[in-house]
């Protein structure tokens, strides 16, 4: 920006606007330090509640003791707080549900990118984003009126709301962001790499496991590691089906015990706990525990992103030279040295042995002994027979898997989405849709409902959107690589991952009591709008990214100031992609139970909100108190909910199309 | 550049759909209507919520909001002023009546606690004391009752529900629950649970009661009763409690009037179409 001025005329306005490009530059970066002080704030106040706690136990004593008895329902009468069976339960639940999400997100996304022909992709990414846009209440009622039963009966337990249970959901849940990060990771690998391998003689699946997935390690490990984040907040979808027994599983390997977790304990126990009573103190703590969780899970997760964007910044700073090959063919044949290195071998018959007796013991405890010898031995069977196999039929039977990795994916979602068309249809009408509930919901229609979700929700995106993208250009256009953009970056990270009960626990203690707004409009757009904010960041910083440096720079050439360049020249091309950012966050706060539970919600009132100080009704709400405290109250519940799934889909659709648009527009640009 | 230009339409489109929204968000009238909140627990909110409903349509001029949340929030919000009244379907805690001294609390309804078992199981009648044994793990499969040889699927409320309190209180006599007990955040995940799970049984409201599910009759001084409104009425069925609203001092104006229209023949006719046990 160190151009000469040519005339007076021209510095003088340079000079005025230096002070507005001063203010602006200023008040970017307060929105975008913004979230760095929410995640703190939200730190303070959940800590502020939940130290006291320890007035009536010990650090230890709260981590370690396996009795959570909060009202003290003993002969004693006295009341214990030991969150170890809750931390237990929330890390076996998500772990079950990496071993499930894992295979199938990575084939998915194997297939998503390498195997599937064009047109297909674009179905099943979408079709993979539907999957997210789906309530998690939605997700609750599934999992317990189908899957519960289908386990229960499949292997003759006395019940099926189980640690099993909880995992699978949360798997199907967690599915989505793993496909499309890993996808993300997957599709980026250089062109040159693949047709190197292929050049080589390698078939498409050693180019796939040997090249392919060793160059994009990090970027999957990621999605792994941001799809268990999603897993371990999960609050409305896992109190439903996991039986909500607050003891650790005996054996812990026995997935069809019933076990509860931190956010069960915190989505059920919350509204029940009087308020300043040790009891509320001990539920703050647990959602303390629940957080930092969360922020250990979500800083991997950084620091593994940061080793892809040095990996990947070093390969594209190689781009220009002619060094883009040796690397690509060093890492394959440092992968192939590798596998036929002799101590590599060693260590792989050791791992393989370990691995087994694993198995062994995993699948008697499940099956029961003779059981599990069998399918043990049919698992080494089967291993062995590949192994003999030709890389040909080898690769057939690998593609096979990959294929049928997405076919259980598109299985799935099919199954919700008919699950509850079937079970809404019947529920939907005219009057539905635009007459007020009667006879406590079971006549009349839902349109309050409607109306205060869709009030909530733009309520929500009005607060966000300026701050959001306020942020997101200041860390794509003004920002230099500091601590202080380091600081902001872990901010919007963190917040990325903060559980949405976590979210709602903040808006009730914060901005319902401490502000007293009360349970309000206001409290729930605010809560919902610090949930979205993140989403929104990174799509504009997105966004932004992919306007071409010529643009500014010819724009700065001509002697159009920064603010200028930003707001003439950046954000026309990127605005469809902050839009698609908005509309993402549209459907997430749509959809989302927990954040407004305690701060916005009502069962019931005459008319609309007058103003944002009343509460108002939601669909999220509406559909769990009329499917859970109503009686006679499901069928409208299930029409609720379908209209929820419509409403968020259409918006996630929408969303698509402009992404798609968008795309061709930037391909006309370059 | 052109396909870019094509996309101008998008930003004002948006906001101006987002602007007519939030118009249409600001143009519902103000009018001086007087109004009331009623918040608490979710076993009274349907009395609560068909009474609002029925006494709106008879009163112009009065707006009624209810919503849920669970008896010690309503208890709280009646308090602190947030709430005009709290609806509970236990008494006022000993802490409660020692730290907020004012609150008064009207009993407007009976509510009998039915035992619900899965419709295949042969059971019909168990006495309190093989209900508490169940409950705290002396039974572990119903051959043991008499039943078919299935295990016992121990299903209760979390331990923060004003029902679980009374089970625990009455029926379980201050025993503790069996670990491995389920714990379900509502009558509807109860009955949910019971009505899939063949060794299941648990406790509802008689509201929940249908044909989905078995409800045991209680074996009580020789004889065998069934959960009923009329049982409970007639004091015949023994596991039946009090449902109660809580106002801070005496109830005035709008809050006086609805209340008494709960407690008026009209309103308890509402408690009875709603399964719970008129006064």
């Amino acid at each position: 920006m160190s151009f000469l001025a040519p005339s007076k005329l021209s510095r003088k306005k340079r000079g005025e606007g230096t002070l507005t490009e001063w203010v602006i530059e200023k008040l970017l970066f307060i929105s975008a330090i913004f979230s760095v002080l929410v995640v703190f704030f939200i730190l303070v106040f959940l800590f502020g509640k939940g130290y006291q706690i320890f007035e009536e136990v010990t650090l230890w004593e709260f981590l370690t003791g396996d009795k959570w008895d909060p009202v003290g329902q003993n002969i004693e009468e006295k009341p214990y707080y030991g969150a170890h069976p809750l931390i237990m339960g929330t890390l076996l639940v998500t772990l079950g549900a990496m071993a499930f999400a894992i295979p199938l997100g990575i084939g998915s996304a194997i297939f998503i990118s390498e195997i599937a022909p064009p047109r297909i992709r674009d179905f099943l990414k979408t079709g993979t984003e539907l999957l997210a846009g789906i309530p998690s209440v939605v997700y609750g009622l599934f999992g317990l009126i189908i899957l519960t039963r289908w386990l229960q009966i499949n292997f003759d337990k006395p019940t099926g709301e189980t640690w099993l249970a909880g995992s699978i959901l949360l798997g199907i849940m967690a599915l989505p962001t793993i496909i499309s990060v890993a996808e993300d990771a997957i599709s980026s690998v250089g062109k040159e790499l693949k047709e190197g391998s292929l050049a080589l003689g390698a078939t498409k699946w050693q180019t796939i496991t040997k090249v392919i997935i060793p160059s994009s390690i990090s970027g999957i490990t990621a999605a792994v590691i941001l799809g268990m984040g999603r897993a371990v907040g999960e609050t409305m979808a896992v109190m439903m089906v996991t039986g909500n027994t607050p003891i650790v599983p005996e054996p812990i390997t026995n997935v069809f015990a019933s076990v509860k977790t931190l956010t069960g304990a915190l989505g059920i126990e919350m509204g029940e706990a009087p308020v300043n009573s040790p009891h509320q103190h001990a539920l703050f703590a647990l959602a303390v525990v629940l957080f930092v969780i969360v922020l250990s899970i979500n800083a991997g997760a950084m620091i593994i992103m940061k080793r892809i964007k040095e990996r990947h910044y070093g390969i594209a700073g190689k781009k220009k030279g002619s060094r883009v090959l040796p690397e690509p063919i060093k890492n394959f044949t440092d992968s192939i040295k590798n596998f036929t290195g002799p101590i590599k071998r060693h260590m792989d018959t050791i791992l393989g042995i370990f691995a087994g007796i694993i198995l062994i013991w995993l699948l008697t405890s499940w099956f029961g002994i003779p059981m599990g010898l069998v399918i043990f031995f049919m698992v080494i069977g089967i291993h062995f027979f590949s192994q003999s196999l030709s890389p040909k039929n080898y690769q057939t039977m690998a593609l096979g898997m990959v294929t049928l990795s997405i076919i259980i994916v598109l299985f799935l979602l099919g199954a919700l989405l008919y699950y509850i068309t079937a079970e809404g249809i019947h529920a939907l009408s005219w009057e539905f849709l635009t007459e007020s509930p009667r006879n406590c919901g079971r006549e009349g229609g839902i349109y309050p409902a409607i109306i205060g979700t869709l009030y909530l929700t733009l309520g929500a995106i009005i607060l966000a959107v300026p701050l959001g993208v306020g942020a997101g250009i200041y860390i794509s256009e003004y920002a230099k690589e500091t601590r202080v953009l380091k600081i902001i970056r872990a901010g919007i990270d963190n917040l990325n991952g903060t559980p949405s009960i976590v979210f709602g626990l903040f808006g009730y203690a914060f901005l319902v009591l401490y502000l007293g707004l009360g349970v309000s409009m206001i409290a729930g757009q605010i809560t919902l709008a610090l949930m979205v904010l993140p989403t929104i960041i990174r799509t504009t910083e997105e966004a932004l990214k992919a306007v071409p440096h010529t643009l500014r720079e010819g724009s700065l050439a001509l002697g159009a100031t920064k603010w200028e360049t930003t707001r003439r020249v950046v954000l026309p091309p990127s605005m469809p992609g902050i839009i698609t950012g908005i509309i993402l966050s549209i459907g997430r706060a749509a959809g989302e139970t927990a954040p407004i539970m305690f701060t916005a919600v009502v069962f019931s009132q005459p008319g609309l909100p007058n103003d944002p100080s009343d509460p108002v009704m939601a669909l999220p709400y509406y559909i769990l108190e009329m499917s859970m405290n109503i009686p006679g109250g499901q069928g409208n519940a299930a029409g609720a909910a379908l209209v929820l799934l419509l409403l968020v889909l259409s918006f996630y659709l929408l969303a698509a199309l402009i992404r798609k648009r968008f795309e061709k527009a930037l391909k006309g640009f370059r | 550049m052109k396909p870019i230009e094509n996309f101008k339409w998008i930003v004002p489109v948006f906001f101006a759909i987002i602007l007519a929204a939030s118009v249409f968000a600001g143009c519902t009238d103000d009018d001086d209507e007087e109004t009331i909140d009623i918040k608490g627990s979710t076993t009274v909110l349907p009395i609560a919520d068909l009474a609002a409903e029925k006494y709106m349509d008879e009163h112009d001029d009065v707006a009624i909001t209810v919503s849920g949340g669970g008896s010690s929030v309503g208890v709280t919000a009646v308090a602190d002023g947030t709430a005009d009244i709290g609806m509970a379907s236990r008494g006022l805690k000993d802490s409660e009546k020692e730290k907020y001294p004012d609150l008064k609390e009207i009993v407007i309804a009976r509510d009998g606690i039915a035992l619900i078992i899965h419709k295949s199981n042969n059971i019909t009648a168990l006495s309190q004391e093989e209900i508490r044994g169940i409950y705290n793990g002396t039974y572990t499969n119903w051959k043991e009752l008499g039943g078919p040889d299935k295990d016992i699927v121990v299903v209760g409320r979390d331990s923060a529900s004003g029902t679980r309190e009374f089970f625990w209180k009455h029926v379980m006599k201050k025993e503790e629950f069996v670990e491995g007990m389920l714990e379900k955040n509502s009558n509807g995940a109860v009955h949910e649970t019971v009505k899939g799970t063949e060794g299941a049984i648990g406790y509802v409201g008689l509201g929940y009661v249908d044909d989905q599910v078995k409800a045991v009759k209680i074996k009580n001084e020789g004889e065998e009763v069934e959960p009923t409104v009329q049982n409970v009425k007639d004091g015949k069925y023994p596991i039946s409690r009090n449902l109660h609203f809580v106002t801070n001092g005496d109830a005035t104006g709008l809050a006086k009037k609805f209340i008494d229209f709960v407690l008026s023949p009209e309103g308890q006719k509402i408690v009875e179409d709603e399964g719970f046990v008129p006064l």
